[in-house]
């Protein structure tokens, strides 16, 4: 992204000229300028459309944000009025659910001949202590298949998968939103700032961000969330404040000087506007679509790096797709293959589509923005 | 050329000596104080009071923070609480080298396919073939690796069984042998050391001389030797062989699985800054000369479209070591990585830092290896900083 | 087709001054279109016909667009994928190219025709010094290959002929000059001994001393090699300068060809007229510029008849259905045009 930061300059002109004609028509028609701005929004929001749906992959990665917002919503709709309201089953954390099976003990391995009713002595002293060849002992299902009740089975701990999946999911897109927000804020800030007033302080920001892209993001922050109680929100503003440093605050920087220098930063100048009212109120605004890209990419970033930590187990969060793997793996359900497959598929799933689905409204976002992109 | 080294050798310096300042700022800034972090609260007063001032952390807080920083750089790490009384600095330095060969071979791996599949790629536009190879490509690309990790020894190792589920070697088979691991991998190390000594000549010598069919004997040359050197140096160690041939087997999947997930990345790269090259003049000027289109696409426009490539590699080394962290630890490979994050989980913090320290080094001095390898591939830079 | 053909075969360019020797191009009727994604047909070039004088320069004008690149490209077959030769030969030294099949085009490329293209500064490979892209010319088409000192002599000889300082064979691009940039490209493009060059916009990048000082190199080359050479300009007055023989092209056409003196003394087509009218003259009369209004046709869909016939001031119902033949109207000057008589003798806003 950064190499082609010279090309996203040049091509950003057509949704700068639909602002500036705005700008230049506010002292005229205060009354009307809302609906001006309303329209002109309204008919760049079409033709931008219109150009992102060409796109087939961009429309793909919408459809599945959007089945992702619907599981998210899903959750609590489900646990209050839906039949996920029983806590003690279907709580993501602490409920339990197992079907039971009785099997009758026999002597020792060699006399199991049904081994679906049947189990011998030495082995079930670990479900029912004490219990000796002729005794019944009830077993508790954990992991469970997925049935009626639970539609992705339960986890190792008897936990409904679905309603795991679902809220995650919640928290998923606050941790994306988090970033996302924090690293556009920093980044066209930063970016705009280093470009405005040049000099020492551009050339520190900029080593500040060469220095962040050099850092080895995942292991500075397995310590850091060694060193201290990491939440997702908190997460989220990490990611977002490196992401935005980083990167992002170069990209958007070439892109604000390409705007201080148009005329009407000048005009803006000489009727009298500060340096913050300039940076504010002009070139952010024109940095702004570029500034949504970068969001998107952010968050497919900050989807996978929180599902990293809380598969590691850094993360202070009740439930999270990365801690469902983690479940999985710790309790060593990997070497039987793909016995237990609603144990993993499910949630490395749902991190790498999601994550997908926000990358691939990203590079769509960037044809719109980006013509030198389109279909050469 | 030395002085554009030194030069960046110097900024490099700077710029990890800013690294270790936020990560001394980072343990100051962590509720309760510095020597608690750094020293076991379960070893003997006396020997924590040693400590402190052997470690420069008994003066105030700028003091401790150029201790913590000199110290860094005369290797002085303190003592592991985990691995009491072993110093930081050894525990480390047993596992460097495998997380180097982990890296390094990925790394290779992952740019070299990644550049010579986009090359044709976009070469060879259209058809069935470019475009599963794009979406694959960005499937990997986006897939959430850790996931991926699993789901390769799912189907490699638990499946099929071609490799061991995880570790370094496999500990039955290792059971009274005359070698510990490390000798044995040292050995490897070696070996391969020798073997890419021979094929770095060979380039060199070709790239010294005038003559195309010159330049492919060195070339071809520097090759067949380090082949060659391989084999002998392993057909004199018969009793080492079968425990190198283990430590290989276990090193074959991890280094798929972290190159799979890195080369997406280049591929697509190299492959849109192949199409960009190929509408340069210069093509159309090769065209025009009459130079056979193989010698187009490798000498004129994949040579070009190289260097975002190499560029892109320094944006890429973050995404490769966190790859390698997480590869690690799924794989139970007893590298850097994956001591890191057990120093984290278990609290050890001068492991877990000088691990994090060690990290740094390891992507600045890939960084460095760039830089010097673009001011050889771009003559623009190259003679610039010459002058 | 045939017709015209038949017609445009008296009236072609060069048949009078050098019966003694074949000449060393012959364009017969070429016709080329690009076909467009929707199915659509640009027609490019139609229905060209020229000859080319072994040892002579000609040169092509035309404003943008009007299909002298797209000549230039299909001569050594690099027209882009969606180019379509749909008719005509292209016989250098007798031999037809576009019957050639890839790998033999290959071969013969720089060695029979070699190129100077639009904006040399782009020309070069930035990861290669100059004098490794001059030997890979040589190397590719050179029986046997040349040694390294070899090449080195041919090179510093040609650097010395385009007047580079030798030493430069071992500098990279980006450490030359525009204008060297060019003589290099110059240099380049002699490293095989073509029997063609063709020049296309050698100049236009270049600031005017120095786009004045690669024309007196190229005329004095040309001379001293007896080179054959096509220029390709949209630049009248650079074509005015170095050439012997001159063909304008209006919109894929041939409208007007002959000796460049002769053309710029008595231009005979009506749009001749009307851009050299256009242009100013240093050492011609003082008159006032007459701008040539309009825009050229869009080619996807041509004008019936003579294609000039929307801008041109004397056309007649006859110019919009009928197209005018390639008609001599003296010796080895020939003309498509209806009303060849209407053309003013002198230009337009002359103070005469």
């Amino acid at each position: 992204m950064v190499i082609k930061d010279q090309d996203s300059t040049e091509v950003l002109e057509p949704q700068i000229d639909g602002v500036e004609t705005v700008e230049l028509a506010e002292g005229e028609l205060p009354e009307s300028l809302l609906r001006v701005r309303l329209k002109l929004g309204w008919a760049g929001f079409k033709k931008n459309w219109k150009l992102f749906s060409e796109n087939k992959l961009g429309l793909v990665g919408l459809g599945v944000i959007l089945l992702f917002a619907l599981m998210a919503i899903a959750h609590p709709i489900m646990r209050s009025v839906g039949p996920w309201q029983d806590d003690n089953v279907y709580d993501p954390v602490i409920g339990f659910s197992a079907p039971v099976t009785d099997f009758e003990v026999v002597a020792t391995e060699a006399d199991v001949v049904d081994p679906d009713s049947q189990i011998d002595q030495v082995t079930a002293q670990l479900w029912c202590f004490g219990s000796v060849a002729g005794d019944i002992c009830s077993i508790n299902q954990t992991p469970a298949p997925p049935s009626a009740d639970h539609w992705l089975g339960t986890d190792p701990l008897g936990r409904d998968i679905a309603s795991q999946l679902t809220f995650s999911t919640r928290a998923a897109f606050l941790l994306g939103t988090i970033a996302a927000v924090v690293t556009v804020a920093v980044a066209t800030t930063v970016g705009a700032i280093a470009a405005f007033y040049g000099g020492w302080i551009d050339n520190f920001l900029m080593r500040l961000a060469d220095l962040v892209l050099l850092l080895p993001l995942i292991p500075i922050l397995i310590v850091v969330s060694g060193l201290f109680t990491v939440t997702m929100p908190l997460l989220g503003v990490l990611i977002g404040i490196l992401s935005g440093f980083g990167g992002t605050a170069i990209v958007l920087k070439s892109q604000a000087l390409s705007v201080k220098v148009k005329p009407f930063i000048d005009a803006a100048r000489v009727s009298g506007g500060s340096n913050m009212h300039l940076i504010f109120k002009h070139v952010i605004p024109n940095v702004l679509p570029l500034s949504f890209l970068y969001m998107m990419f952010t968050v497919t970033e900050a989807v996978s790096l929180e599902a990293t930590l809380s598969f590691f187990g850094l993360i202070n969060a009740d439930m999270t797709w990365g801690i469902m793997l983690s479940t999985a793996q710790t309790q060593g359900y990997l070497r039987s293959g793909l016995e237990f497959w609603w144990l993993l598929i499910p949630a490395g799933l749902a991190v790498s589509l999601l994550a997908a689905g926000f990358f691939f409204v990203g590079r769509a976002m960037d044809e719109v923005i980006n013509p030198r992109l389109r279909s050469r | 050329m030395l002085k554009f080294i030194a030069k960046r050798l110097v900024q490099m310096a700077f710029l990890f000596f800013l690294f270790l300042s936020l990560v001394f700022f980072l343990l100051q800034a962590q509720p309760g104080d510095i020597t608690s972090q750094f020293l076991d609260p379960t070893i003997p007063a006396e020997v924590q009071a040693l400590l402190l001032e052997r470690l420069g952390l008994d003066g105030s807080i700028w003091s401790q923070w150029w201790a913590y920083v000199t110290n860094f750089f005369t290797g002085n790490l303190g003592v592991s609480f985990s691995q009491y009384p072993k110093e930081v600095i050894d525990v480390i330095a047993e596992r460097i080298p495998r997380t180097l060969f982990l890296f390094t071979f990925a790394t290779i791996f992952a740019y070299g396919l990644g550049f010579v599949l986009g090359k044709r790629l976009a070469w060879r536009r259209g058809g069935f073939g470019e475009a599963s190879i794009t979406v694959s490509g960005v499937l990997l690309y986006t897939i959430f690796y850790p996931w991926f990790a699993i789901l390769m020894i799912l189907l490699f190792s638990s499946s099929l069984g071609w490799f061991p589920i995880s570790g370094f070697l496999t500990p039955e088979f290792w059971r009274g042998a005359p070698f510990t691991g490390n000798e044995v991998f040292g050995q490897l190390l070696l070996s391969f050391t020798i073997s890419a000594a021979f094929i770095i000549g060979g380039l060199i010598l070709a790239s010294r001389s005038e003559e195309r069919p010159q330049q492919r004997m060195f070339r071809r040359a520097g090759y067949i030797v380090a082949a060659l050197a391989f084999v002998l140096f392993w057909a004199l160690r018969t009793e080492m062989r079968p425990f190198a041939v283990d430590i290989i087997h276990h090193t074959v999947l991890p280094v798929i699985t972290l190159t799979l997930i890195a080369f997406a990345g280049t591929m697509l790269l190299t492959r849109s800054s192949m199409l960009e090259t190929l509408k340069e003049d210069y093509i159309l000027t090769a065209r025009a000369k009459g130079v056979p289109d193989k010698d187009i696409r490798d000498h004129h426009a994949a040579r070009n479209a190289l260097l975002p490539v190499v560029t892109s590699f320094i944006l890429g080394l973050a995404f490769i070591i966190g790859g390698g962290v997480v590869t690690e630890t799924v794989f139970g490979w007893p590298g850097i990585g994956s001591l890191l994050l057990q120093a984290t989980v278990i609290e050890d913090v001068p492991l877990a830092t000088g691990a994090l320290g060690f990290i740094g080094i390891l992507a600045l001095m890939a960084h460095l290896l760039v830089d010097i390898l673009y001011s050889v591939l771009d003559p623009r830079v190259r003679v610039q900083t010459g002058n | 087709m045939t017709d015209t053909r038949m017609d445009t075969a008296e009236g072609r360019l060069g048949d009078s001054n050098s019966h003694a020797e074949a000449p060393i191009l012959e364009v017969n009727n070429l016709v080329m279109n690009y076909e467009l994604k929707g199915g659509g047909m640009v027609s490019a070039v139609e229905g060209v016909n020229f000859n080319l004088p072994r040892g002579s320069s000609m040169g092509l004008v035309g404003e943008s667009g009007c299909g002298k690149t797209s000549i230039a490209l299909t001569l050594i077959q690099l027209a882009a994928g969606n180019a379509r030769v749909l008719d005509g030969e292209v016989l250098l030294d007798g031999i037809d190219l576009l019957k050639l099949d890839e790998e033999e085009m290959r071969q013969r490329r720089w060695t029979d025709v070699s190129m100077v293209f639009q904006g040399a500064m782009n020309s070069w490979n930035p990861v290669y010094t100059v004098g490794e892209q001059i030997r890979e010319t040589m190397d590719i088409h050179w029986d046997p290959k040349p040694t390294a000192a070899e090449a080195r002599a041919k090179t510093e000889e040609l650097f010395n002929l385009v007047g580079i300082n030798p030493e430069m064979i071992d500098r990279y691009p980006h450490e030359f000059s525009g204008g060297m940039k060019q003589r290099a490209v110059i240099a380049m493009a002699l490293a095989c001994d073509p029997k063609l060059i063709i020049a296309d916009e050698p100049t236009t990048a270049l600031d005017v001393i120095v786009q004045e000082q690669i024309l007196e190199e190229l005329k004095k080359i040309q001379h001293e090699l007896g080179m054959s050479i096509i220029y390709i300009s949209h630049d009248i007055a650079v074509i005015a300068e170095i050439t012997d023989l001159i063909g304008v092209m209006y919109a894929g056409k041939l409208v007007e060809q002959g000796p460049t003196a002769e053309v710029f003394k008595r231009p005979r087509h009506p749009y001749t007229w009307l851009i050299l009218s256009s242009t100013p003259s240093i050492t011609g009369d003082r008159r006032q510029l007459a701008p040539l209004k309009g825009e050229p046709p869009n080619l996807l869909d041509p004008p019936p008849g003579c294609r000039f016939h929307p801008r041109c001031p004397y056309a007649t119902e006859k110019c919009m259905q009928e197209e005018p033949p390639l008609a001599e109207v003296e010796p080895g000057h020939s003309i498509a045009c209806w009303h060849p008589e209407s053309v003013p003798v002198t230009l337009a806003g002359s103070t005469e």
